[in-house]
């Protein structure tokens, strides 16, 4: 067996185009931050170079004190399991929450903090929006450290030079 | 001279007249009996007939004649013709004995709808517990079934139709609009974007001294695999492998020959004991993917 011979290019080792994807993250949802952070990972994964921008409501999910307690929203969505009236009782958004963990659980997903924790060590990079931080009267020692920078729109458009954009 | 003669001739005619009359006269007392018997006959059958209201319903059936002559035009009249054997199908299907049984026994029901108390929810579900409620349940359930399949099929026809009016639009070719002043026309269509994929014999697509790799770059049978094999592919990974790779590819390749699956990234994590930095620092392309093709392994599945 030759070297030479293995190492000439075919189907499966194509020298794949450079690329770059750019997330945005606007909820704060339990279920709404998982689509980010998994499309994040999964295109570090593949080997495509990720950054997610965090905005409004998705500020909570880089918030130190916040991102262990989002919740899932059940009412009105027609999707969940149950009717909206029931839905909306107190106390709801949090049982649904408790059982999307569970499932995570089950399956063996990390959670939100660890998925950042696998970002951040996967290369993939997070931003803070600027004007949802003021909005939220939010500073940045409240963010994870993982966070890299608090940007404007206009930056986000800079960095997303050349990438596809996910708005989440 | 002229009156005299005029006279005469007026006189002539009432003669005439009169005779007439008379003859009429005696006609009539000879015909008058028989006339009189004729009549009492015709008088009895009608008072018997009036009787029996034959006069009133035919004159009812006209009255409803005349309103169905206001109701329906001649057009209606013929479409009705054209429907008339399902009409009489209809018809006959709703006159079997069985159901006539069925409706008889319901309008008692119905009769005696006065007299029934009205209940929610709770008596509903009471009531849902009769057998003969749970029958009439089925029945009724069976024939809402048959009147939407029903109109399922009306509406099949009437989409056919419609379909039928946009395929004649197409053949007629587009239509220029010019509304506003400005002259919309159509874009043409581009034909259907086929990507390129590439051409795989079954599930090996290339194959290489004797090794067959998958579409992905995957070792086709995962049994062929040797550390000078790894060593190979690993190369045209573009990685030299060192001991820290070997590492990462070893514990892959155990994992896969014990679970059957290949490991993605957080497996690997957690049977390495590496942190996710040190195997995206190791492999920095689509680690999961490498490791996997350089341990001889299938694609790992999952997203995390």
């Amino acid at each position: 067996m030759e070297t030479a011979t293995l190492a000439r290019p075919h189907n499966g080792a194509m020298v794949a185009p450079h690329r770059k994807v750019a997330i945005i993250c606007s909820h704060g949802g339990l279920d709404e931050a998982y689509p980010s952070l998994i499309l994040a990972n999964a295109a570090r994964q593949s080997g495509i170079e990720c950054f997610v921008f965090f905005t409004f409501f998705g500020l909570d999910v880089i918030t130190e004190k916040k991102l262990d307690h989002l919740h899932v929203n059940v009412a009105g969505n027609p999707t969940a399991p149950m009717p909206t009236i029931i839905a909306g009782l107190p106390g709801m958004e949090a049982f649904a929450a408790h059982m999307m963990k569970k499932q995570m659980e089950e399956l063996d997903l990390p959670g939100v903090r660890e998925m950042l924790q696998i970002l951040d060590e996967s290369g993939a990079e997070l931003y803070a929006c600027e004007l949802a931080m003021k909005m939220f009267k939010r500073e940045k020692e409240e963010l994870i450290p993982q966070v890299k920078d608090v940007i404007t729109a206009g930056d986000f458009y800079d960095l997303a030079e050349g990438a596809q954009i996910i708005f989440t | 001279m002229e009156i005299q003669e005029r006279l005469d001739r007026l006189s002539a005619q009432m003669e005439f007249l009169v005779e007439r009359q008379e003859k009429r006269e005696e006609t009539f007392d000879e015909l008058s009996p028989l006339l009189r018997e004729v009549m009492a006959v015709a008088t009895g059958k009608l008072d018997d007939i009036e009787k029996r209201g034959w006069l009133k319903s035919i004159a009812a059936l006209g009255e409803v004649a005349a309103r169905v002559l206001d109701h329906y035009t001649a057009d209606d009249v013929r479409a009705l013709g054209e429907a008339i054997v399902s009409i009489l199908d209809t018809v006959k299907a709703l006159t079997q004995p069985e159901v006539l049984a069925i409706v008889g026994e319901a309008g008692e029901g119905l009769q005696h709808a006065d007299e029934a108390r009205p209940i929610g929810l709770f008596g509903m579900a009471r009531a849902s517990r009769n057998q003969d409620v749970k029958k009439g349940m089925a029945v009724l359930m069976e024939l809402l079934r048959h009147v939407g399949r029903a109109a399922h099929a009306v509406a099949e026809k009437d989409g056919a139709k419609a379909d039928r009016k946009t395929r004649l639009a197409a053949t007629l070719g587009p239509r220029k609009k010019k509304a506003l002043g400005i002259e919309r026309t159509r874009v043409p269509r581009l034909p259907p974007h086929e990507p390129e994929k590439p051409k795989t014999n079954g599930h090996a697509s290339t194959v290489i001294d004797g090794i067959s790799f998958t579409a992905d770059g995957h070792l086709a049978d995962a049994s062929q695999w040797t550390r000078a094999l790894a060593e190979n592919i690993a190369t045209r990974e573009g990685v030299a492998l060192t001991a820290e790779h070997w590492r990462l590819v070893e514990a892959a390749r155990n994992d896969f020959l014990q679970n059957k699956a290949a490991a993605n990234i957080r497996k690997l994590t957690q049977i390495s004991g590496l942190p996710t930095k040190e195997i995206y620092a190791l492999f920095p392309k689509a680690p999961g993917r490498t490791i996997a093709k350089i341990a001889g392994t299938p694609k790992p599945v999952g997203c995390i």
